[in-house]
């Protein structure tokens, strides 16, 4: 056989035969059936698929905040499975960036802190991670907002804070679980023109669940997740 | 640390829980401050007048006069162990005691005699400033006496009045005299109150025909040394006599004062009980209204011991606030309490297991009256937050940010 020609590209996430099963009282919920998933540094990839279809629970379970019950997640080519809780809770912080539909921003601290509070858990120097901080929220738009609090912000706003927290720490992979779901078009269309030009321009990989057509349609891979497994995964002509 | 910062602010988010907790917290203090400086005054005032004003903080009496008080089992040679104690930095008086009959001129009473060595006793006892009316004994007027506030309404009598004294000498005649009150004490204690004739020694030695020897001698120890550390020197001082200290001397009285510490401590858990309700509501509550938002903080890297310290750094604040308040509103009530004190005129002459109350109840004040309540109040508070902040430190954060 011959050599390929194009070197694959890295796999920052494999997922082989993940199931999740929540137990709920006497009956059980199948989350995940066996799912199988790769994705590639670099990537723009949707996961879509109806409600109750599994999504948040790869995303969690990708994400490390959740165990899958059988099956193996690896994240780097670490595997996340048989991790401690406090080696999961590292991971998350070093690794991964989060970023939520209701945006779950920390309602006492303002823009600033919220964006920094990984880099100070992390122990970044605080004048370090003040310039970093100013300079990421600058980059998405809210320059001169950054002594704000969550509720002197607009919706639009304190997505784009929850997006500069996720990626201040530079994270393997940002997972974002229906981000658009609270926005109006203008800001959605904001926000995902931002997460486009960092994928672009610092090969930041993205990993959403959504629903939302305007998601969908910049993303250039998209997985149908149904019934806790891949139905179709597709890959889009990058427009 | 951003710690602290993040604490403060999440403090004031529910302003008036904070506000009725820290109310809560900041009036039980007080009242425990305020509690802790009357006990300890009371306590101090108890066991000044046992030592200060009777019973002295040692006696040191012949073998076996206090299981058969003989007028004749005497401490042969008191001068040398008044001198051997004075030169140690000890007081000590030495005093003759017998019993007897007083009559005047409407009734009669049994009555104890103490005779008394007046340029000694004064640095030993205050019983000589505690006169109701009249003045105390004198080596100028040797038939002058002072006797007991009870006994002066028994007897019908009040200074001036005569006195005749009867009983029984040391050479086995009878003993009799005619005295002339001079003074009438304040309440002192029971014994004293209801039985005491206080006269001269040299007029105690005429009466009873009793040329030497000491039944008593009160001690006073040098304030710094230490109530047992004293009982040892003196022992050693007073080799063949019997020393007792005034805990030896009145055990339940001392037990109970003791005790009255204890007590103290079960009054505070039981006021402090309340606020610890108030305070892991109040935690309980700041937890439940944030579950989401500590499980962001736990998918975002927090470690369990990050949200615990997260907690406990709002709990502390909110324990330093009360105690601030606490504090700074006990301290005008206790220096008052300290100056001027609790009038119980209208009690006067009320006694406690045979030691007189003060006529004004005031408060001691030291650090303890401050650092017992405000540490008992930082145990309830930690017992208290215990519980919410490890449910928030350990919950599970998928299922709290599922939480809406
Ligand atoms: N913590 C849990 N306990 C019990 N069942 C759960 C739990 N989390 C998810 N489930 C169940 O697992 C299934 C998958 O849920 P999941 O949230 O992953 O779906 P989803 O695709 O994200 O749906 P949606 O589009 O509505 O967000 C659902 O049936 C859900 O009820
Ligand atoms: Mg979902």
């Amino acid at each position: 056989m011959e050599k390929q020609q194009t070197p694959q590209p890295e796999s920052i996430v494999e997922i082989e035969a993940v199931t999740r099963v929540y137990r709920q009282g006497a009956h059980e919920v199948h989350a995940l059936r066996g799912l199988n998933l790769q994705i590639a540094r670099g990537e723009f990839t949707a996961i879509c698929g109806p409600s109750g279809s599994g999504k948040t629970t790869l995303l969690n379970v990708i994400g490390a905040l959740d165990r899958p019950s059988s099956g193996s997640v690896r994240l780097e080519g670490r595997e996340l499975g048989n991790m401690s809780q406090r080696e999961r809770s590292a991971m998350r912080r070093d690794r991964i960036g989060f970023v939520f539909q209701s945006y779950n921003l920390v309602p006492v601290l303002s823009a600033c802190e919220n964006t920094e509070m990984v880099l100070a858990l992390q122990g970044v120097p605080r004048a370090e991670r003040r310039a970093q901080v100013l300079r990421l929220l600058g980059e998405v738009g809210l320059g001169g907002m950054e002594q704000r609090r969550p509720d002197e912000l607009s919706g639009g706003q304190q997505q784009r804070v929850a997006f500069a927290r996720a990626i201040a720490a530079q994270p393997a992979v940002v997972l974002a679980d229906e981000p658009t779901a609270n926005l109006d078009s203008e800001n959605a269309a904001r926000l995902l023109d931002l997460m486009e030009r960092l994928n672009r321009e610092r090969g930041l990989t993205f990993l959403f669940a959504t629903h939302d057509p305007r998601v969908m349609a910049r993303a250039r891979r998209i997985v149908r997740v149904e019934d806790g497994r891949v139905a179709q995964d597709e890959l889009r002509p990058v427009a | 640390m951003e710690i602290w910062r993040t604490a403060w602010r999440n403090l004031w988010r529910n302003r008036r829980r904070t506000l009725v907790t820290l109310a809560a917290m900041a009036l039980a203090l007080c009242v425990m401050i305020l509690y802790s400086g009357l006990l300890g005054g009371y306590l101090r005032d108890m066991e000044r007048n046992i030592t200060a004003l009777e019973v002295g903080d040692l006696q040191v009496h012949a073998a076996g006069y206090l299981d058969d008080p003989s007028l004749h089992t005497r401490i042969a040679q008191p001068e040398a162990l008044l001198a051997r104690l004075r030169a140690g930095g000890y007081r000590a008086t030495p005093r003759l005691l017998a019993w007897g009959m007083a009559a005047a001129q409407e009734s009669s009473a049994g009555v104890s005699f103490r005779g008394v060595e007046l340029a000694s006793d004064s640095g030993v006892s205050s019983i000589h400033r505690r006169l109701q009316q009249g003045r105390w004994l004198d080596s100028a007027d040797p038939q002058g006496i002072v006797i007991g506030r009870q006994l002066a309404r028994i007897l019908a009598v009040s200074p001036g009045a005569e006195i005749v004294a009867l009983s029984q000498g040391a050479d086995g005649a009878l003993a009799a005299g005619l005295f002339r009150v001079r003074g009438v004490l304040q309440s002192i204690g029971d014994a004293t109150d209801r039985a005491g004739v206080f006269m001269t020694a040299a007029a105690f030695r005429e009466l009873f025909v009793l040329p030497g020897g000491a039944h008593q001698i009160v001690v006073r120890r040098p304030g710094t040394l230490a109530l047992p550390a004293a009982a040892q020197a003196v022992r050693a001082a007073a080799a063949g006599l019997d020393v007792q200290t005034w805990r030896e001397r009145m055990p339940t009285l001392a037990s109970l004062l003791d005790s009255a510490r204890g007590g103290m401590l079960v009054m505070f858990f039981i006021v402090y009980a309340a606020v610890a309700i108030l305070v892991l509501n109040a935690m309980l509550m700041a937890v439940f209204e944030r579950i989401r938002e500590l499980g962001v903080l736990k998918a975002l890297g927090v470690g369990p011991g990050g949200v615990l310290a997260l907690m406990l750094a709002e709990a502390s604040l909110l324990s330093l606030l009360a105690i601030a308040a606490g504090a700074a509103l006990a301290a005008p009530f206790l220096h008052y309490l300290q100056v001027v004190g609790l009038n119980l005129a209208s009690l006067a002459g009320v006694s406690f297991m045979g030691v007189a109350m003060n006529p004004v109840w005031r408060a001691h004040v030291n650090a303890a009256v401050f650092a017992e309540p405000i540490l008992a109040l930082l145990l309830i508070v930690a017992a208290a937050v215990c519980y919410p902040s490890l449910r928030a430190a350990f919950l599970d954060p998928v299922q709290a940010m599922r939480h809406s």
